[in-house]
């Protein structure tokens, strides 16, 4: 049996899902999207923190989200409206309780006061309305004045209980008999079974005789009858069946309840006079202390309360039509499975590499099951990598409540706008995602986005927008910030770099070069120091935060339209497609994501250049040119640099650089082992890899290798060859 | 005198943590046969397949509410008779008296004891051994 904790653990995980129905909801309402159905949803999903919460003795959420629920039941029912001004309050409201939530989650004490502006907005809300049938606060477990009197049931009249009683305590049923030749090949006596119904009570039994054909054309062993048969009887259904057990295969059989409507024994409810509040007193119903209508016929009563119960609540919120069935699983659970799997991947890959060291006589089949095996290998990790996942819903979600709160804080009219909530990416990326977002979209709305007077100056509507949308693009999840405020403003940057010593005094940058500066460690270009950005944090820890990811970060900024930051980042943190390279004795894994090309270039599209290994000409553009030996400090097994190939790798900021290694050994899944517990980090050094020979093999970081490259003064070593090209 | 051990008894909440809640309840007065539903809908495809001698539902639940469910069950030629309690918030008397017309049995207000639980219960099926 499930503890305490482990209850309250799932509660509070509700929460979260109900919160972000609540906001959802509420934030569809506010720009117009929202139906019946939303605030429906954004009810229930307040009702149900209240509910848990009550079970859970979270006495001020209770409180709390009681006010909130009764304004949102004001708004269901219609004796409030959704102004703006009201939804406003309620928006605060949804902060207010998520503020509440995580509190009662993490055990805080909640001020008294907390939360009480917005509280007392909500009451406001609800006077407007004209006191919303209840004064806030909550009634006892027993209603005053509602004298419920409950409903005693016999239990043992419940077994023999399912005989459909009409209004005479007998049930009607309407049968149709149709026997097939079957049933009288197998030397089945219809007559037998209607005269066993007989016996069960009153029977019509009425014999349709129109399929009868001439007597010269009858064959002995064609059923030619068939019957109607209305039957009175007190016996349930199933005695009703049992009577046609030994033909059910063998003729076309209906029952049909044909009871007439009964009555259902309805509870007494009598109000009292005293303390009948309004709204119930207006019900119609109140007046019948004694016996409620009677129930419309059980039959016509079920199909249309299972379509649509009464018009009340149609379909599931935010959760879409019917609910998959879920279950909750610990992540511990999963992580194992994971880690499996990436066992599984490096004993694969094991396996593979012994096969090819076997005779072809008999690699030949056990390549191809090993094939099959690969392929099964990969589906599972696909498999077990969607259980982790989650939409990314669960960070943006956080994201309106910031818009809201900055743009109040700096007088700026801000929509948030986002798009594909749905996508879905590995937990554990989501989890490290939520700091970065909230740093680009806090510089969006404070830096980004004009004041209202300066884009009304700008021709632009008074209200800025920002969009944040997710979506899967090869292989990755490719989250963009994008707003309409006034971009980057290049030359305040590259001034402020000058100044910082970031760029010589003499660097041409183009306008993208500029603007990727605002990333560079130590850059921070708000002049002022407001509470809500600069915080001594820039976006250069952003940009670390994503590339800690193995994700990429790319600014693009047009100069009084906007700017717009992509994310680009690894679906999974557990395994990687990767590059198997050789450098000297050594092998190396690169990520593919990082790799834009690989080529054996020849003597004529390198170019010298002093000070630098060389330039490779690659279409029309320069790549500077890197030795991996050189960098990671062995020696080029390779004598003749003509085999040597360049792989051109792309750092994220637009950049590229062409890394000289001996040998491309291939392709491979690789699971990704974190070195960073056992040596702390190494630079140019992202992880390491178990390679299917056994031995350990490190996974190169791609970006920081160019910036190594371009703080390590070229050898003397090198610098003697770069005199020449490095690959002549 | 009911026994408790042999009572079949369907529990309907969209949430997982009043449904483990009322379970634990239910198991502390004696329950053993106890069933879940998510919502109405799927109380109802329990019902069809499963004979239940108690449900108790709350009200607010996306697909098919309590009060749709009650109606369904009221409705349903093998279920019709079954004792329902009704799950409410508490000052939801409107809602008291809408399931008091539609055939409820009871009802019960969150949050609850396993002892009020039992009373509730016992108000509908007899004083339980």
């Amino acid at each position: 049996m499930a503890s305490l904790d482990d209850l309250k653990k799932t509660f509070f995980d509700e929460c979260d899902e109900a919160m972000q129905q609540i906001e959802i909801g509420l934030t569809d309402i506010r720009s117009g999207e929202g139906n019946d159905e939303t605030i429906n949803a954004v009810f229930r999903g307040v009702h149900s923190v209240k509910g848990g919460a009550g079970i859970f003795g979270f006495e001020q959420l209770v409180g709390f989200a009681h006010v909130f629920e009764t304004v949102l039941d004001g708004l269901r029912n219609g004796s409030l409206t959704a102004t703006p001004d009201n939804l406003d309050v309620l928006l605060s409201a949804s902060d207010v309780l998520s503020d509440l939530v995580q509190m009662s989650r993490g055990g805080e004490t909640i001020a008294e006061g907390f939360g009480a502006e917005v509280r007392s907005g909500l009451e406001q809300i609800i006077e407007q309305g004209g006191g919303g049938g209840d004064d806030g606060d909550i009634a006892p477990a027993e209603f005053d004045g509602l004298d419920f009197m409950p409903v005693a049931v016999n239990l043992d009249d419940l077994g023999a209980e399912d005989a459909p009683v009409g209004g005479d305590g007998r049930g009607v049923y309407k049968i149709v008999f149709r026997p097939k030749p079957e049933m009288l090949k197998k030397a089945n006596e219809p007559l037998y079974v209607l005269r066993e119904l007989r016996k069960l009570g009153e029977a019509e039994i009425e014999a349709n005789s129109d399929d009868l054909p001439a007597l010269t054309d009858i064959e002995v062993d064609v059923p030619y009858l068939w019957w109607t048969i209305t039957l009175r009887t007190e016996e349930p259904r199933a005695k009703v069946e049992e009577v046609f057990e030994f033909v059910m295969g063998d003729c076309d059989l209906s029952i049909e309840n044909d009871t007439p409507p009964a009555a259902v024994a309805a509870p007494q409810v009598v109000i009292a006079d005293t303390a009948m509040p309004e709204a119930v007193a207006a019900l119609p119903v109140i007046e019948a202390p004694s016996v409620a209508p009677a129930m419309p016929a059980p039959r016509a009563e079920i199909k249309p309360a299972m379509a649509k119960p009464e018009g009340e609540q149609g379909g599931g919120g935010g959760r879409g039509k019917p609910a998959a069935t879920t279950t909750r699983i610990e992540l511990d659970r999963i992580d194992r499975v994971v880690n499996m799997v990436g066992e599984l991947v490096i004993s694969q890959a094991m396996l593979g590499q012994i096969v090819q060291d076997l005779p072809e006589s008999t690699s030949m089949r056990l390549i191809q099951i090993l094939d099959e095996v690969a392929h099964h290998t990969r589906e599972l990790k696909d498999s077990v990598m969607s259980m982790r996942a989650q939409p990314v819903g669960s960070v943006f979600q956080r994201m309106p409540r910031l818009v809201r709160e900055v743009a109040a804080k700096t007088h700026k009219k801000v929509r948030l706008e986002t798009h594909g909530e749905t996508t879905e990416v590995d937990r554990s990326i989501i989890e490290r995602l939520g700091d970065p977002l909230t740093h680009i979209i806090r510089n969006s709305v404070d830096h980004g986005v004009e004041s209202p007077s300066a884009r009304i100056a700008a021709g632009k509507p008074e209200e800025g927008v920002i969009r944040l949308s997710a979506e899967h693009r090869g292989g990755r999840i490719v989250i963009e910030i994008k707003d309409d405020g006034a971009g980057v403003n290049s030359e305040r940057v590259l001034k402020i770099a000058r100044e910082k010593g970031l760029v010589g005094p003499d660097a041409q940058l183009t306008e993208d070069e500029i603007n990727n500066l605002i990333m560079m460690p130590g850059f921070s270009t708000a002049e002022v120091i407001s509470d809500i950005s600069g915080r001594g944090v820039g976006m250069d820890v952003v940009r670390s935060n994503i590339q800690d990811l193995g994700g990429r970060i790319t600014l693009k900024s047009v100069r009084g339209q906007g700017m717009t930051i992509q994310l680009a980042l690894p679906l999974t943190l557990a395994v990687m497609d990767g590059m198997v390279i050789k450098v000297g004795t050594q092998t190396y894994v690169m990520p593919l994501s990082a790799i834009v090309e690989c080529l054996r270039p020849s003597r004529g599209e390198i170019s010298a250049l002093i000070g630098t290994h060389g330039m490779l000409q690659l279409r029309g553009e320069f790549v500077p040119i890197i030795l991996l030996s050189d960098l990671l400090g062995v020696d080029s097994a390779s004598g003749s640099n003509s085999e040597r190939v360049v792989i051109v790798t792309d750092n994220g900021d637009g950049s590229r650089i062409g890394l000289v290694v001996d040998e491309l050994l291939g392709h491979q899944q690789v699971v990704i082992k974190s070195i960073e517990e056992s040596y702390g980090a190494v630079p140019g050094i992202a992880a390491a890899t178990i390679l299917g020979n056994g031995r350990v093999a490190f996974i190169l970081d791609v970006e920081k290798l160019a910036e190594l490259a371009a703080q390590t003064p070229i050898t003397n070593h090198a610098t003697s060859r770069a005199a020449q090209p490095a690959l002549n | 005198m009911p026994v408790p051990g042999a009572i079949k008894v369907l529990v309907v909440d969209d949430q997982n943590s009043v449904r483990q809640m009322t379970r634990m309840a239910l198991e502390e007065i004696g329950f053993r046969h106890i069933h879940e539903a998510e919502n109405g809908v799927q109380a109802m495809e329990t019902a069809a397949v499963q004979p239940l001698d108690l449900i108790i539902s709350d009200y607010n639940m996306p697909e098919m509410d309590g009060l749709g469910l009650l109606r369904a069950v009221r409705g349903h030629p093998v279920a019709r008779k079954v004792p329902f309690i009704m799950l409410t918030g508490r000052g939801d008397r409107e809602l008291v008296v809408k399931a008091a017309q539609a055939g409820v049995n009871n009802y019960l207000v969150k949050p609850f004891t396993s002892a009020i639980l039992r009373d509730k219960i016992e108000a509908v099926i007899g004083k339980l051994s």
